[in-house]
């Protein structure tokens, strides 16, 4: 066994935020890891004592990222608090702004933060090095270029219902503010088309939405995938092909549990929103799957537990539902790795214990058959998960991406769907009351509860996907999914460790990281690196 | 050929996000076309961990030449003042900014954190967040208010929550072609050229405005924003509805109301409650009145306006 030697990273870098990761490596593969979040703003702080509706205003600017998914949250939780009704037209109109934040993420992310990782030296030997860096370099990249640039397209509908993105808040309890005309359809539907023709069947698939939507299994994948020049020289089939060819597929996997709370309410299933209502009124179902015993069943807000043990917060070792965390930051966040060493909380299933959020998570569970029979069906990335030996992030990253043409078909249905001529808006009687509004943000489980007491805020409480996945070690030392994901991660060189990168950024969290490293025995640095 | 370094403090990176929404330049066309060299970024940023911070330590020197340092987010003080809650390369973010924005030629703070504070700095003020040069309508905030970057100009204020992608790129490309000295400012240091007219200049409700009809509530297809719903497009200063925002639309072309983001005191009233999407009123006449209309002249001007109104513009205008 060789002396274990150990790398702090701060910052990562490409995701979004400050993240700091100390990773120790024995032998050129990590044995142990913790994630550290280095940023507190106190949103829940702010928010107490503040104006019910405060939440619309503050919590999409909690992440210029996922702004439509935090107003979603906030919206739904004011919904459940109020007992408002909301109108079909709203429901479909909150819906549309979700899907069109998560279709402007999908090519940003992949090319702008994760596909960067492929043009490293490191991987100079991989024969489809070449056209990685001729399509995914920074900024000139010929793929990089056009997917940075269409990312900017879906979200243009968004600013049609909500004047603009990011940061709109256009959910308002009781509906939206909006009331769409027909030229504002229509011209959803043509900026639609464009993002298809230009970019996700002309350039990701190098085929046709239908033909692609055929696709079930592993097998099918991989008989598509020869089928045609075009399929494999498409992104996806470079990324495919590259990824294999250069061990993406053997690390990165993680806890091998995960979560999804589901999202998309259906327009006609959810205009009297209830807490406990939610699972049986989504399109996209909620659920847990555990992959060490192949089970899935429904997620349940009441089951969350947070952990602060070794988070900078003085709110003792015990876990905690969020509706009885009192968010106080500790003075002196210094950093102990056996104590405190992140804003993150540690977040988990009181029975299932820690869990990874995100589209893995949302693929694996909509292979599942539990639920209701109309819901959401996918068992591709199920049967590649099996197919393919377990998650790894390799297949983290093919998960997110299948989940585009779903989220493309979803918009088309919408525009059909609305009855322009019907209610956008039913106005709400104020009152004070417990609520919870949750949603899928493109990169994992979000939700918001409130707790409203005379006329003004008493409690608000975010789990975002990332404080699923960036949290630290919970009262148990459990370690976190990207801490645990970390674990058997090959470092090539110590140097560069490019593969901690590309582990983090796989998750999309929303934080920023660099990389120091330590002799694990002296605790004395002996480099920093890049890992980009 | 033009040195850029974007980093982010208190930040949600809603303005990065908005950048990269640009189009004429995109962000792309910044590098390719108009010689913008970004030296680093959090979202887009090659260089990681050590080599990004020899790169920090070679533009606090010089050996790089910061010709344009972008900031996003609130310098974070908390606690204490020390900045550690806002770590980052291995530092607390205060003392990277200190020290860059002293190296720096230009210094742009971008979006309402890194200009008043904005929602961070919201009471209480849990992370003891400034702006760069302004904490709200306080002039000195973190870099006081005598700074004056090396091109000799204070501290550039893109506000916005977020900016609009044009108010930056338009803003890098007059700097990168030689405009500079086209770039004029307020009192509040943002760029005339911008934040001259009000978010009102230009708004689809105008006509409502005048003839005093109001949208009563949310959903409906007709009426001005300000009478109830708390618009502050008339005291509000932006181009919104001259530059659409996503190329599109508005907030209150969409019929939401303006919170008045690029102004120091957004959120208003610190969202106390009551306040939000409800105009605040004394006997039934708006607290805050459209700039330099006094109570006397709204009272005369909108009862006559009312008088004047229509029978059109009470019905239905932007129909299906």
């Amino acid at each position: 066994m060789g002396a274990v030697q150990t790398l702090d990273i701060s910052p990562v870098g490409r995701v979004e935020g400050d993240l700091d990761v100390r990773v120790d490596i024995q032998d050129g593969v990590v044995v142990n890891a913790w994630t550290q979040a280095e940023l507190f703003r106190g949103f829940e702080v702010i928010l107490r004592d503040k104006d019910p509706q405060a939440g619309l205003v503050v919590t999409p600017r909690a992440c210029g990222i996922c702004g439509a998914s935090h107003l979603t949250c906030a919206a739904w939780a004011l919904d459940t608090a109020w007992q408002t009704e909301v109108p079909r037209n709203a429901i479909l109109a909150r819906n549309l702004g979700q899907l069109t934040e998560s279709l402007q993420s999908q090519p940003r992310y992949f090319y702008g933060l994760y596909a960067i990782d492929l043009t490293n030296k490191k991987y100079r030997g991989s024969k489809y090095y070449e056209e990685a860096c001729k399509r995914f370099a920074p900024f000139t990249g010929t793929s990089y270029e056009v997917g940075v640039t269409v990312s900017g397209k879906p979200v243009e509908i968004y600013a049609l219902l909500g004047g603009q993105w990011p940061h709109s808040s256009y959910m308002v309890p009781g509906g939206v503010m909006c009331a769409p005309t027909l030229t504002d359809i229509t011209r959803a539907w043509s900026i639609l088309e464009y993002y298809k023709v230009t970019w996700l069947e002309s350039m990701w698939l190098g085929c046709s939405l239908e033909r692609y939507e055929e696709i079930t299994s592993y097998d099918d994948f991989m008989s598509w995938l020869n089928e045609n020049p075009k399929h494999a020289n498409s992104d996806l089939g470079l990324y495919w092909h590259m990824g294999l060819d250069v061990g993406l597929d053997k690390y990165g996997g993680g806890v091998g549990r995960y979560v999804s709370w589901g999202y998309l309410p259906h327009e006609d299933r959810y205009q009297k929103p209830t807490i406990d209502d939610r699972n049986a009124a989504v399109l996209m179902k909620s659920g847990i799957y555990d992959g060490t015993k192949d089970t899935h069943v429904l997620m349940d807000q009441k089951m969350l537990r947070e952990n602060t043990t070794h988070s900078w917060y003085d709110e003792g070792g015990n876990d905690v539902h969020p509706f009885d965390r009192t968010t106080r930051p500790i003075q002196k966040n210094d950093i102990n790795f056996d104590g405190k060493y992140s804003w993150a909380t540690g977040v988990k299933h009181v029975d299932v214990g820690r869990l990874e959020a995100g589209p893995l998570a949302r693929q694996l569970v909509a292979g599942g058959h539990h639920g209701e029979s109309w819901q959401h069906y996918d068992p591709l990335i199920l049967d590649m998960y099996k197919k393919m030996g377990g998650p790894s992030l390799h297949l983290r990253q093919i998960a997110r991406m299948h989940e585009t043409v779903k989220l493309y078909r979803q918009c088309e249905r919408i525009l059909r769907e609305f009855k322009l001529s019907d209610p956008w808006y039913i106005k709400p009687r104020e009152q004070d009351g417990r609520g919870w509004g949750a949603t899928e943000a493109i990169r994992g489980a979000l939700c918001h509860w409130i707790d409203v007491e005379g006329g003004k805020i008493k409690n608000y409480q975010i789990i975002a996907p990332t404080t699923w996945n960036v949290g630290p070690r919970d009262a148990e030392n459990i370690r976190g999914p990207i801490e645990e994901a970390l674990i058997g991660a090959p470092i090539a060189d110590a140097s560069d460790p490019v593969e901690v990168g590309h582990v983090a950024r796989s998750f999309d969290s929303c934080l920023v990281c660099t990389v120091h490293a330590h002799d694990a025995r002296s605790g004395k640095e002996l480099a920093r690196f890049r890992v980009a | 050929m033009a040195n850029l370094l974007w980093l982010q403090g208190g930040a949600c990176s809603g303005n990065t996000m908005s950048f990269l929404n640009a189009e004429e330049p995109s962000a792309c066309d910044l590098v390719t076309d108009f010689g913008i060299n970004v030296l680093w970024h959090p979202s887009l940023g090659v260089e990681l961990g050590d080599n990004l911070q020899k790169l920090l330590r070679d533009c606090v020197s010089g050996a790089i030449s910061l010709d344009i340092f972008v900031f996003e987010g609130t310098v974070v003080n908390a606690p204490n003042g020390t900045g550690e809650w806002n770590r980052f390369a291995g530092r607390p973010m205060k003392q990277w900014v200190n020290e860059l924005a002293k190296a720096a030629q230009f210094v742009v703070a971008i979006g309402d954190c890194a200009t008043w504070g904005g929602i961070p700095a919201t009471a209480p003020n849990p992370s003891e967040s400034q702006g760069l040069q302004f904490l709200k309508r306080d002039h000195g905030g973190f870099l006081g208010k005598s700074f004056v970057s090396r091109a000799g100009l204070p501290v550039i204020n893109v506000p916005g929550c977020p900016a609009h992608p044009d108010w930056i790129t338009q803003i890098v490309v007059a700097v990168a072609t030689g405009r500079t000295s086209d770039i004029t400012l307020d009192e509040f240091q943002r760029p005339r050229t911008f934040f001259q007219s009000f978010t009102q200049t230009g708004c689809t409700r105008n006509m409502h405005f005048a003839y005093k009809v109001s949208a009563t509530e949310f959903g409906q297809r007709k009426g001005c924003l300000f009478y109830d719903l708390g618009c502050r497009g008339p005291m509000t200063h932006s181009p919104c509805n001259r530059i659409l925002w996503n190329r599109v639309s508005s907030k209150t072309r969409a019929g939401m109301p303006c919170l008045g983001c690029t102004e120091p005191e957004f959120p208003f009233f610190d969202l106390a409650p009551g306040t939000v999407f409800k105009t605040q009123t004394v006997m039934g006449v708006p607290k805050d009145l459209p700039t330099g209309v006094d109570k006397k002249s709204y009272i005369a001007l909108t009862g006559a306006a009312k008088n004047a109104a229509p029978e059109w513009a009470e019905r239905d205008i932007f129909v299906v």
